[in-house]
């Protein structure tokens, strides 16, 4: 109970096997409140549902062998493009010691795929059985087929991962930033070539979840897995207790109200694609670490596993760290809510002696926490970029010290 | 009184040659099949202003035991005390008619449930006959499937529901069904039931058991008057419907042959100002055919037989061995068929079409991805 509290009591495997009980009676898996995971889901565990362990760590094994590949292959890109503006000579003379080199790079691909596979939140995941484990392996390929460059397959694995749960949609923005500058196709809205790019990719997006979605159709007859999935992550109708924001506004909302603030806590998932990649155009790949965040946030049934997904990407910046202004209070608050997290549940639910407000104000401060990183991160990337363009001891124009501001 | 005696012998003996009359009348008198009568008497309103409903319901309460029906086989259900209630002028007294001509209390009447004893749910208990097994046998129903049985009501009421007690309320679909309960449990050979309420008539829209005979003092939309007001006890003493009731069973005895069709004349529009109705359609009988005493009195059967029985020789066995016939009751659930089926277990398999489908769509992107270079190797 502990773990499914971290972990969501929506997604675990106990919920798939009663859906394939249910299914072996004769009876659509839909048909009570519990099942919400897709069929193919169904499909897989059909066959594997007497090895379900080796399942989930099988997932997160490709999960890091994923991220390893990816980010070695980011290193590779980010190295050479390091080189053609050194080349150039875009930066200016005071900033080497912002320059990375292969050395330091190394390792990096190493560390997060350790990051990833030894985050205790992985193994919390994995040991609960969570179904989030598949998520994040779905997305982990996605990750690497967008960094080799197959627009083919990226495609393929973004509609996967959106058919598992909608969100992984605005990770579509940053596919195609990177997509078309690995294709040197220019990122400017009045170029035919563009528009060009986005039709094709939407068409190979669209068409494979077509198809997806009339594959899982077939394979139990009946369209009423459509509002079981996608109605129950859109609307939120299950408020049991978990790492996100959605269940207490929810279990005090007033009816008349529900809509309104649902279409306000939904938005807040996508609202952050355009600007951030408005922002980040140049740099798609922590556009895809600041987005993932952001979906591990915001979205309506987080849990662990997605949070471990985003933090495996940590090594990649790790050049950032002399940036960082909140890095000790980030640390130290997650650190202290994910220990509290137990304690909390245990004294809400078992002891008695405390309510759902203690429960929910650490998971406030959790995401308060996460946000605080994420958004410290953003700012030392943005940082780094701008005294690789302006310097990295600025002086006004009269020559005496400046202080860089965020505004 | 000797001689009425001899007259009477001297009529017996004289009308003994007409057998064939005593038959016909023997014929009559098992017309009805039922074997014992009960009533159930109820009075829902509470309050010195609603003194009129109990002194209704005693008042029938009276004609019946005076009829015959003796009080364990009435069940007589008061909502409030008005004898003792500490308004009353006269304490001890329950007048039906003004200038306190008919005292309908008495010594010795036998109150069953009294005061907020008389709820809904122990009316349909009773009724139905499911009551904790602490019950005394003076609170039951104790009928059986030849009880004629009598059910008079009368309180406050509307469209299709009558008040108890100023706080509940039973609704005619729920009267039909302690009905229809009563008939599955063969409770009653034929029921008579009288309602005086205002727009009693709703009360019996909604009976589907059969042998049902009901009577109402008024129609829908109608309301039951009261019939006078007393000046010295301050409150009606009695509704309209009730009263000439009373006055048409006080002309009623134990020998007399009045049937329904009089008793549905009972009370027309010019005296009671509302429009009382009945209805017969559930009745199998012909109402014509079924006397007052049928419902409002007990009349033992007496077969009256000219044959001599010999009771000295001992009474044998037609056969050797007591026929044993099992009785059982109609299954109305098969429980035994229902829970000896065990589901098949057949374990669930995707179609083969989406398999197909699945397969050959990854097969497809494999090869898209990889060059068609990896087909010659494969085939």
């Amino acid at each position: 109970m502990l773990k499914l509290s971290l972990v969501t009591c929506c997604f675990v495997l106990s919920v798939v096997i009663e859906g394939l009980a249910l299914l072996d009676l004769g009876v659509s898996p839909y048909s009570g409140d519990v099942f919400h995971e897709t069929p193919l889901i169904i499909y897989l565990f059909h066959f594997v549902v007497d090895y379900a362990e080796i399942t989930f760590m099988l997932a997160d094994v490709i999960t890091a062998v994923a991220l390893y590949l990816a980010v070695k292959d980011y290193n590779k890109q980010v190295f050479r493009k390091q080189k053609f503006a050194l080349e150039a000579d875009r930066y200016p003379l005071d900033c080497l010691e912002l320059i990375r080199s292969p050395k330091e790079m190394y390792y990096i691909p190493l560390k997060v795929a350790m990051f990833y596979l030894l985050n205790p939140f992985t193994i919390l995941s994995c040991v609960a059985k969570s179904t989030c484990g598949l998520n994040n392996a779905v997305i982990a390929l996605f990750i690497l087929s967008t960094i080799k460059g197959n627009v083919l397959l990226s495609a393929i694995f973004l509609s996967l991962a959106t058919y598992q749960s909608i969100y992984p949609l605005t990770l579509c923005a940053p596919a195609l930033l990177y997509l078309m500058q690995r294709q040197y196709i220019p990122v400017n809205f009045r170029r035919a070539s563009f528009w060009w790019f986005i039709v094709q990719y939407a068409f190979m997006y669209l068409g494979s979840l077509f198809v997806i979605i009339c594959l899982s159709f077939f394979l139990l007859g009946s369209w009423d897995y459509l509002p079981s999935v996608y109605g129950f992550i859109l609307s939120v109708p299950d408020l049991t207790p978990n790492i996100g924001l959605f269940w207490y506004f929810f279990a005090e909302m007033f009816e008349h109200f529900r809509l309104f603030f649902l279409c306000v806590f939904q938005i807040n998932v996508f609202f952050y694609t355009i600007p951030l990649s408005i922002k980040l155009k140049e740099h798609p790949v922590f556009l895809i670490f600041m987005q993932l965040a952001v979906i591990s946030i915001f979205k309506s049934y987080p849990t662990v596993g997605d949070i471990a997904l985003y933090l495996a990407f940590l090594p990649v910046w790790s050049h950032l760290h002399r940036f960082l202004r909140n890095i000790f209070l980030v640390s130290c608050v997650l650190l202290a809510c994910s220990a509290l997290f137990p304690v909390l549940w245990h004294l809400w639910i078992y002891a008695g002696s405390a309510n759902s407000n203690f429960y929910y104000a650490i998971t406030l401060l959790f995401n308060v926490a996460q946000i605080l990183l994420v958004s410290d991160y953003f700012y030392a990337f943005l940082r780094r970029e701008h005294h690789l363009t302006y310097g990295l001891y600025l002086k006004r124009k009269d020559g005496s010290e400046a202080t860089l501001v965020l505004k | 009184w000797l001689f009425r005696v001899e007259t009477t012998l001297n009529m017996f003996i004289y009308s003994s040659s007409f057998t064939y009359f005593f038959q016909d009348n023997a014929g009559q008198f098992f017309s009805s099949g039922h074997t014992n009568n009960w009533a159930v008497l109820v009075c829902t309103s509470r309050f010195w202003f609603n003194y009129r409903h109990v002194a209704n319901t005693l008042s029938v309460y009276r004609s019946v035991k005076r009829l015959g029906i003796p009080d364990s086989h009435i069940v007589l259900m008061l909502a409030d005390d008005m004898a003792c209630n500490h308004r009353n002028p006269k304490p001890a007294t329950v007048f039906s008619h003004k200038n306190m001509e008919l005292n309908v209390y008495g010594d010795d009447v036998e109150v069953d449930y009294r005061g907020y004893e008389v709820t809904v749910e122990n009316f349909l208990r009773v009724l139905t006959g499911r009551l904790p097994p602490s019950t005394p046998r003076s609170k039951r129903l104790l009928s059986d499937d030849r009880s004629n049985i009598l059910i008079y009501l009368t309180g406050h009421g509307g469209n299709g529901f009558l008040k108890f007690q100023d706080s509940e309320e039973i609704s005619n679909v729920e009267l039909a069904d302690a009905f229809e309960q009563m008939w599955q449990k063969r409770r009653y050979n034929e029921l008579l039931f009288i309602i005086d309420t205002c727009q009693g008539a709703s009360m019996y829209e909604r009976f589907y058991s059969p042998n049902l005979m009901a009577l109402a003092s008024s129609q829908v939309g109608e309301d039951s008057l009261s019939h006078q007001p007393d000046l010295a006890i301050g409150v009606h003493l009695m509704d309209r419907y009730t009263f000439y009731l009373l006055e048409f069973l006080e002309d009623i005895h134990p020998a007399s042959k009045t049937n329904m069709n009089d008793l549905f004349k009972v009370c027309p529009k010019s005296q009671c100002v509302s429009t009382p109705g009945h209805r017969t359609d559930l009745f199998l009988r012909d109402p014509g055919s079924v006397l007052i005493t049928d419902f409002f009195g007990s009349v033992r059967k007496v077969e009256i037989t000219m044959e001599t029985i010999n009771l000295t020789d001992p009474i044998n066995a037609v056969n050797g061995e007591l026929q044993k016939e099992t009785y059982s009751y109609v299954d109305q659930l098969p429980v035994s068929e229902i829970i000896h089926q065990k589901p098949k277990q057949k374990d669930w398999h995707p179609p083969d079409g989406f398999i197909l489908g699945l397969w050959t769509l990854i097969l497809l992107v494999f090869f898209k991805t990889y060059g068609i270079k990896h087909l010659k190797h494969i085939f």
